[in-house]
């Protein structure tokens, strides 16, 4: 509300930078607009020019932190769904063990039971929140008796800690990168602030983690962290924070290549640097070795004070569950081979090889092909080797273009068609998945062009896509209502359908690739109406009782496998790995 | 044609709506049951049995328009989930009455919106966008959006209502709705009869009387107004005139045998005066003073009935009334002398001010009978803010008792904080220089005054509970009102002084 009007205040302005990258040489020019594009650059409005990033970022921060909240009053996941509940049991029961049982115990504790399947990290965290948890009520995470728990003041921590913990890693990493990539892109700071509010607003994120219960922005956090630092040349720094995503989320790896591919990129060109890659290579191995260490130690400690790790089993031990072949050349009496068994029961819980190419209805490949060829048929062996060749084809590209070129300004393009490869072709993916993609894709908002009708077309498809694939998994627990406001108020503050067709209908509106755009989202948006309004009135054919989830994997596959195309055609439109003849009218549009 | 001006109330609006509508499962106090069991009242009984039916403790006790406006209500309510409109079925809450419910309230505010949107349109010129920040302000307030939102009422439309009948009261040729609205709203709500002498005053000088002379009487103005009132307040209450009902209603509609403060004292003289109370029973023995024994036990613990006074002498409803008319009286003299629109604003705040601090029973809620008028002139210019600050920070502090549960707890305060900091920068910004001089050293006053809030807020909600665990648990809400109490007092203090020297 703060308009440019006579104010006692100076504000604070920073000196620019010398901006590093070509791209602002064209960009640093933005359209002096009379009147905002969209809702949210209207509330942002008044903050033009005259009001400091140092009094917005916390409005901006409240904000978000209050629409995440009260979210946070409906369910979660598994309420009150015995037997087995859901992810929020899952999430408490970590949390019931780690503080319960001795550390050698933790990934072999009663795994029919909610089973910890997630790397180290997150089980230290699951230690931490239990802690403070039993400090306020220790019934909570009592062993055995709190399983099942639906205490609402037991809600209410759980649902602090998710936020808390967003706050301390996730949060931070945003607000960090948008100025950074912003800065880097020749991006003025209050275009800035607008895609920082649109970011941490996205619905998807919000709707899993603190509506249906998890941690992935903690993960997702260290990933951007880790980007973060890449963008101020800390590549060390890059590796550590992406230890740590790993350490806590193996899902984490979708992003592995583009890592991988960038920080040896930076290593070769312009010029070889051997004690770069090797400083890399042995932070990386010492961060992976101090993630362990809690586990390594606690397991000697645990066998020398007499503590087993299976005490339900009497007899002989085991065999291990992976690397059978290991007890040849180990002695089972040894010291060390205790840490073994543990570091590969870890292995073994983290990747459950043994189970099917996908579980549950996922928008991916393979899950869409399944409806016209039943891929069950076909040997596991087969399917696993396909799905590796199918992921490494389509992230090979965008990892060997970032790898020739290792630019800053490339890698949340690169990051974006790394995983959505991975989510659609890879092996066991989950829909919760589609969070990994999303998140390099949205933060395209604060590079150049970010807040461009193209950039915001598609970005914003891509969300909206992707909250309605998890709409399936919402409703099952009675979230339609927290799905409809979150996602359509996302939708209104960026002036996307179904509130607004402002992004496609303009003055001066012209070209094949507009009309492509504007054919394909809106065939897509239509489809989505259409697919609420049939599963919201008319039950399925008792013969096909998945039909319309099948629908919606369908569709979801197919979008965002253009979404996958986009992402990577951009990335070669911007690396100009191609010449650029070959794009010259594509890019006019593309990059609008 | 001017710019429009962003963000515009619409969008505001909607943003508002998404987090309200995000609220629903949030807690909700016994009003949401009242509520209920009113709706089910007027949809199941004959217009006669309304102001008798007793099975619920939650009798109607509004004035009869609120219940045709609950009649209105039920009749979507009959399409949506019968079972909430029996009236046996005390304490229903199924998911379709909540929602119904909630989203009743979301809807009927979309008149205050409108409201709001008639006030920015009359003003004009450099005012625009401080009206438009002023508006805003209001549809976002804190106070609605826990009162109305979590803690379940229908304030926001019935402030609509007021709010227009004050921007009607802008031009003269609308003064006569002005006053017709205004006499609907206290057949809504009777709370609004605390702003009814600056209503008064204004219209008999405006409206009635020339504008030569106070001597000449409108006679046509007066034939006009009179009949309006008389239809609406014949609407109102005349079917349960027709069988002798109306001492029914005024038993239900103000029942005094209510004790002085409510149940969580609201921040009022009478806060302050049990506060000294409560320090001179410690101090008593050293000064000599009597102490009553008997009122030792009862001094006002939290609870609702009779408080006794164990030094001080007891306050009667009849001082608190005789207080209020002679506090009420003092600003409406200017009013009647220079019967501006700006005065007649100042004079709604001071009527309210007056009341809130001094009547009998006061609820914490009443607050915003001071702080809606107050913000539509309190960016007139930096003298009006400087007493519209504090009362911005006490007002809405005192109303975090009203919310309880832990899972509130975040969205009361980091909302209200949200609140402070955007509208007093931004307001800030928008008044402008006041071309008299500032009194000495309120300013002072305020900034150390909203500094005191945040270690009381952070007393009240987290360190007393670790401390105490959960003894002496009056503590923290006497605290909360005593420095809301400062706070009301002191900017009543201060927007008296701004109010007579402009």
């Amino acid at each position: 509300m703060a308009g440019p009007s006579p104010s006692p205040h100076k504000p604070r302005r920073k000196a620019k930078r010398p901006l590093t990258s070509k791209l602002s040489t064209d960009s640093s020019v933005e359209p002096l607009a009379r009147s905002p594009a969209f809702p949210l650059a209207a509330f942002l409005w008044p903050a033009r020019g005259t009001v400091s990033q140092w009094e917005l970022l916390p409005l901006i921060l409240m904000a978000a932190g209050l629409f995440r909240w009260a979210a946070g009053l409906w369910g979660y996941s598994g309420f009150e769904k015995p037997p087995m509940f859901g992810d929020y049991e899952a999430q408490r029961h970590w949390m019931e063990i780690t503080t319960q049982l001795p550390i050698s115990q933790w990934y072999f504790h009663d795994l029919e039971w909610w089973g910890l399947d997630y790397p180290p990290l997150t089980a230290y965290h699951s230690w931490l929140c239990g802690k403070l948890g039993s400090l306020i009520d220790p019934s909570w995470f009592a062993l055995f008796s709190s399983r099942g728990s639906h205490d609402p003041t037991l809600k209410v921590f759980m649902r602090a800690t998710v936020l808390v913990s967003e706050y301390l890693v996730y949060v931070p990493a945003v607000v960090v990168f948008v100025r950074r990539y912003s800065r880097l892109s020749g991006v003025a700071n209050w275009s800035a602030s607008v895609a920082l509010v649109a970011i941490l607003m996205q619905p998807g994120t919000i709707l899993i983690d603190h509506v249906h219960f998890q941690y992935n922005t903690v993960m997702l956090g260290f990933v951007v962290a880790s980007m973060s630092s890449m963008l101020a040349g800390r590549n060390l720094w890059a590796a550590v924070f992406f230890v740590a995503a790993l350490g806590f989320k193996q899902m984490a790896l979708y992003y592995a290549f583009s890592v991988f591919a960038y920080l040896l990129g930076s290593c070769t060109f312009p010029r070889i640097n051997v004690p770069r890659f090797l400083a890399i290579a042995a932070v990386t191995i010492l961060s992976f070795a101090i993630l362990l260490l809690p586990l390594v130690v606690g397991t000697l400690y645990d066998v020398k004070r007499g503590v087993d790790s299976r005490p339900d089993i009497d007899g002989p031990r085991p065999p291990l569950p992976l690397f059978q072949g290991l007890v040849r050349y180990l002695d089972t009496e040894a010291f060390y081979y205790p840490v073994v068994e543990q570091l590969v029961q870890l292995i073994h819980r983290i990747f459950p090889f043994a189970r099917g190419l996908f579980e549950d209805k996922v928008a991916n490949f393979w899950c869409a092909l399944n409806v016209i060829i039943k891929i069950k048929n076909f040997p596991a062996e087969l399917l696993q080797r396909v799905a590796l060749l199918a992921t490494l084809a389509s992230v090979i590209p965008p990892n060997i273009v970032l790898f020739f070129r290792p630019r800053k300004d490339l890698l949340p393009l690169s990051f974006a068609s790394t995983a959505w490869g991975f989510f659609l072709f890879s092996y066991q993916v989950h829909e919760k998945s589609v969070l990994l993609p999303l998140m390099p894709m949205t933060l395209l908002l604060a590079g150049s062009h970010g807040l461009s009708r193209s950039t915001r077309a598609w970005v914003g498809f891509a969300n909206i896509l992707g909250c309605w694939t998890i709409f399936p998994l919402l409703q099952r627990v009675d979230l339609a209502v927290p799905y409809t406001v979150l996602t359509l108020l996302w939708a209104y503050l960026l002036g996307l359908p179904p509130t607004s067709l402002s992004l496609y209908f303009y003055e001066g509106a012209g070209g094949w690739s507009h009309w492509a755009t504007l054919f394909i989202h809106c065939s897509f948006y239509l489809a989505m109406a259409f697919w609420h309004v049939l599963a919201l009135f008319l039950s399925p054919p008792p013969d096909k009782p998945d039909l319309w989830v099948v629908a919606n994997v369908g569709v979801g596959a197919a979008g965002f496998s253009l979404c996958y195309l986009w992402c990577l055609g951009r990335l070669a439109v911007e690396s100009e790995i191609l010449p650029r003849s070959w794009f010259a009218s594509k890019e006019k549009t593309k990059t609008q | 044609m001017t710019a429009e001006i962003y963000p515009s109330l619409t969008q505001c609006a909607i943003v508002a709506a998404a987090f309200k509508i995000l609220l629903f499962p949030a807690y909700k106090s016994t009003d949401f049951e009242v509520h209920r069991n009113w709706l089910a009242i007027t949809n199941s009984l004959p217009l006669w049995e309304w102001y008798y039916e007793k099975s619920s403790e939650w009798t109607l006790d509004y004035p009869p328009f609120f219940a045709y406006f609950e009649w209105i209500m039920s009749q979507v309510a009959k399409l949506v989930d019968p079972a909430m409109l029996k009236v046996y079925n005390l304490e229903y809450d199924s998911w379709q009455t909540i929602y119904f419910q909630r989203s009743t309230v979301i809807i009927t505010e979309l008149f205050l919106v409108y409201a709001l949107q008639m006030f920015v349109d009359s003003s004009h010129g450099a005012s625009k966008r401080a009206a438009q920040a002023a508006a805003i302000s209001i549809l976002l307030s804190p106070g609605l959006l826990i009162i109305d939102h979590i803690h379940f009422q229908y304030n926001g439309c019935m402030y609509g209502i007021l709010i227009a009948s004050l921007v009607l009261a802008r031009k003269k040729s609308t003064l006569l709705w002005s006053g017709l609205l205004f006499a609907g709203l206290l057949c809504m709500k009777h709370i609004y009869l605390y702003l009814a002498p600056a209503y008064f005053v204004f219209l008999l000088r405006a409206y009635c009387l020339s504008p030569k002379s106070v001597f000449r009487i409108q006679f046509l103005n007066c034939l006009k107004l009179g009949a309006g009132i008389a239809g609406i307040f014949g609407t109102a209450f005349g079917p349960f005139a027709l069988q002798g009902q109306i001492p029914q209603i005024l038993s239900r509609l103000f029942p005094f045998s209510r004790g002085l403060c409510h149940a969580y004292w609201a921040p009022n003289v009478w806060a302050v005066y049990s506060f000294v109370d409560r320090a001179l029973i410690i101090l008593a023995p050293r000064l000599g003073l009597t102490v009553k024994t008997e009122a030792l036990q009862s001094v006002t613990r939290g609870l609702v009935g009779d408080t006794s006074f164990a030094v001080l002498p007891d306050v009667t409803p009849r001082v608190c009334f005789g207080l209020t008319l002679a506090f009420q009286t003092i600003p409406l003299l200017k009013l009647f002398f220079q019967p501006t629109w700006d005065n007649f604003i100042g004079a709604v705040t001071l009527c309210g001010y007056a009341s809130f601090l001094f009547g009998w029973h006061v609820h914490e809620k009443a607050v915003l009978l001071v702080i809606i008028p107050f913000s539509l002139i309190a960016l007139k210019d930096r003298r009006y803010l400087g007493a519209f600050r504090p009362l911005a920070v006490a007002g809405h502090v005192s109303l975090f008792p009203l919310l309880f549960t832990p899972a509130e707890f975040p969205i009361k305060t980091v909302y209200t904080v949200f609140w402070l900091i955007l509208f007093l920068m931004a307001f800030d910004r928008l008044a402008p220089a006041s071309s008299r001089a500032r009194f000495f050293l309120f300013d002072r006053f305020s900034t150390l005054y909203i500094t005191v809030s945040i270690p009381l807020i952070a007393y009240c909600s987290l360190v007393h509970q670790i401390v105490f665990g959960k003894s002496y648990e009056f503590l923290p809400l006497m605290f909360t009102s005593s420095y809301s109490a400062i706070g009301v007092v002191g900017s009543w203090v201060g927007f008296m002084v701004v109010y007579f020297t402009s």
